[in-house]
């Protein structure tokens, strides 16, 4: 696995495979990461938003079985390995999507597998804001719709970047298993002709990528983060 | 007069069973519009959770709390959102949002209502004007000093004209100078705008700078109320003289012979009586410990002093002690 360059038609041939198929396999790497975490996001937060607000003593409680159900949920999800869900999940797809191979239909499982870890992560996120400027919006009047808005999340607005760069670095790592049932990207490369087909050199290449990928959003995510963040502003 | 602000009955305990803590018991107390009023105790006495049961941020177990007459607990929450508005707070560690500059944490209660935002921003540069800090608009939080913080959080409590001010241990992380500050600027602001103060502190001396009128809380308990001067100078429950004289202990074999207890309330202006007793009287006592303050020229406090060991010299010295106005003298040992 680590004897790459030994003979140079091999790698003649791999290198042939990188040149024509790597810049297809960012791309569709890069697509359906947006389109998994924004759905991801459209369903974890609002999840994470009612953790936080419906619990006992939150800005607007929520029935003790409501809460109930969502973390079982929640955990559940989080504790079934992606490769597992995903395979669970593949029938959804092509009820949603309408098929169960290809990039398309790796999105739901997805979603499915990145929306409570971002529900969680969102969580914790908006627990970090002091619950002094939250009562003190409350004794201004501000109604739990408002708190949430315009108090908790962009107080917290700086951990949530920080939790949605983390998510995403998650995803591009659920991506290679994606690549088992068809889905795109660096992750099927790496997988497909990599793994399958002993074309290393290919593997070694596409994980590269997809680490100078994760790179790439990490560095992004903490710079946002810092950037956004008026507490870490030197005094004058 | 109808008061601003009523407290009927209020209860509340927190915890259940054994752990169970009853944090107010009963406590009624009426504030009229205009005034500033203090409530003191000790930590641990209910005077937080007090305060906060006015707004509701804390709902009482049992009990009414009435602003202009309405009872806050009957009200759908709606109403008790706008009534919020008019019952602003200040709170000991500022609670501002430090994601928005000073201007836009004034902003902020004018947001929620609706205001445009020019009109808003016009609004707040004024209250920052008020505040005296014109210059600090555009800070953030962070870049602020503690005194600062807490007239940003007094701007942005009055952007809704309110008629009532709470402030919860508004002075209390700041250093004696801000605070005499920022008290000034409360009795400013409370004189020319016609607001109630509603204020809870630990601090005599913040009750004796500013407040009209005290209610002194004791396990949860009003042990008093009434005028800072009557109350401070004369206070009638063992709460209250333990507050103007805090109990000063005895310093262990300091002394082996009798001891007297000197309690000032206020009215022993300048008198040095210790030296009185010895000009008049011949009599050397020597100071063994005292927690005495001076408040506007009058002395509030205890102090313990050693008495000679006859009889008859002894209670001529009480005697004599005694004679004088605010002063309160008694064998302990």
């Amino acid at each position: 696995m680590f004897d790459l360059f030994s003979d140079p038609v091999k790698v003649a041939n791999q290198m042939q495979i990188i040149y024509s198929e790597y810049g297809f396999a960012i791309w569709e790497t890069l697509y359906s990461l947006a389109l998994e975490a924004a759905f991801a996001y459209l369903i974890g937060l609002p999840l994470g938003v009612l953790l936080v607000t419906g619990e006992k003593g939150g800005v607007k409680p929520l029935p003790k079985p409501i809460m109930t159900v969502m973390n079982v949920v929640i955990n559940l999800l989080r504790s079934v390995p992606f490769l597992i869900l995903m395979i669970i999940c593949l029938p959804l797809s092509k009820v949603i999507v309408g098929t169960k191979v290809g990039t398309i239909a790796t999105i739901p499982p997805m979603v499915i597998a990145a929306f409570p870890l971002v529900a969680r992560m969102v969580e914790g996120s908006l627990r970090e804001v002091d619950q002094g400027v939250v009562e003190a919006a409350q004794s201004m009047g501000a109604s739990p719709w408002q708190i949430v808005t315009k108090v908790m999340l962009p107080e917290a607005l700086p951990s949530l970047i920080s939790g949605c760069t983390i998510t995403v670095a998650t995803i591009l790592g659920y991506g290679a298993m994606a690549g088992i049932i068809g889905g795109g990207g660096l992750g099927q490369i790496a997988i497909n002709y990599g793994y399958y087909n002993f074309k290393f050199l290919v593997m070694w290449i596409a994980v590269i990528g997809l680490v100078v990928l994760v790179q790439i959003f990490q560095s992004l995510g903490t710079w946002l983060s810092v950037k956004c963040d008026k507490r870490l502003r030197n005094r004058k | 007069m109808e008061p601003i602000v009523e407290l009927r009955g209020l209860s509340k305990t927190f915890g259940s069973g054994a752990e169970q803590v009853a944090a107010l018991q009963d406590v009624s107390v009426q504030v009229e519009a205009g005034e500033i009023f203090g409530i003191i105790g000790l930590s641990g006495a209910g005077k937080s959770t007090l305060v906060r049961c006015i707004n509701l941020l804390e709902r009482p177990d049992a009990g009414k709390v009435l602003f202009h007459g309405e009872d806050l607990m009957a009200m759908p929450t709606r109403r008790l959102r706008q009534v919020r508005r008019k019952i602003s707070m200040i709170f000991q560690s500022f609670n501002l949002l430090e994601q928005r500059t000073a201007l836009d944490n004034i902003c902020f209660p004018l947001e929620l209502e609706g205001v445009p935002r020019a009109k808003a921003k016009t609004r707040a540069r004024e209250l920052l004007e008020i505040v005296g800090l014109p210059d600090k608009a555009g800070a953030y939080p962070v870049q602020l000093s503690g005194g600062q913080k807490q007239r940003i959080a007094i701007a942005r409590a009055l952007a809704s004209n309110p008629e009532v001010l709470l402030c919860d241990e508004a002075t209390s992380a700041l250093d004696p100078q801000t605070t005499n500050s920022i008290l000034n600027l409360l009795q400013t602001i409370s004189r020319e705008r016609k607001i109630t103060v509603i204020l809870i502190t630990h601090q005599m001396s913040v009750i004796e700078q500013i407040c009209n009128r005290v209610a002194i809380l004791d396990s949860g308990v009003v042990a008093e109320i009434g005028e800072v001067e009557r109350v401070f100078s004369n206070p009638q429950s063992a709460a209250g003289r333990r507050l103007v004289s805090p109990e000063v202990p005895l310093p262990l074999s300091a002394w082996e012979g009798p001891v007297a207890r000197i309690a000032f309330n206020g009215n022993a202006s300048e008198e040095p009586i210790i030296a009185e007793v010895a000009m008049e009287k011949g009599i050397k006592l020597s100071i063994l410990g005292a927690d005495t303050r001076n408040v506007d020229g009058k002395a509030f406090g205890t102090m313990l002093v050693s008495l000679p060991e006859d009889p008859a010299r002894r209670q001529d010295v009480l005697d004599y002690l005694n004679h004088f106005d605010g002063v309160t003298a008694e064998v302990i040992q």
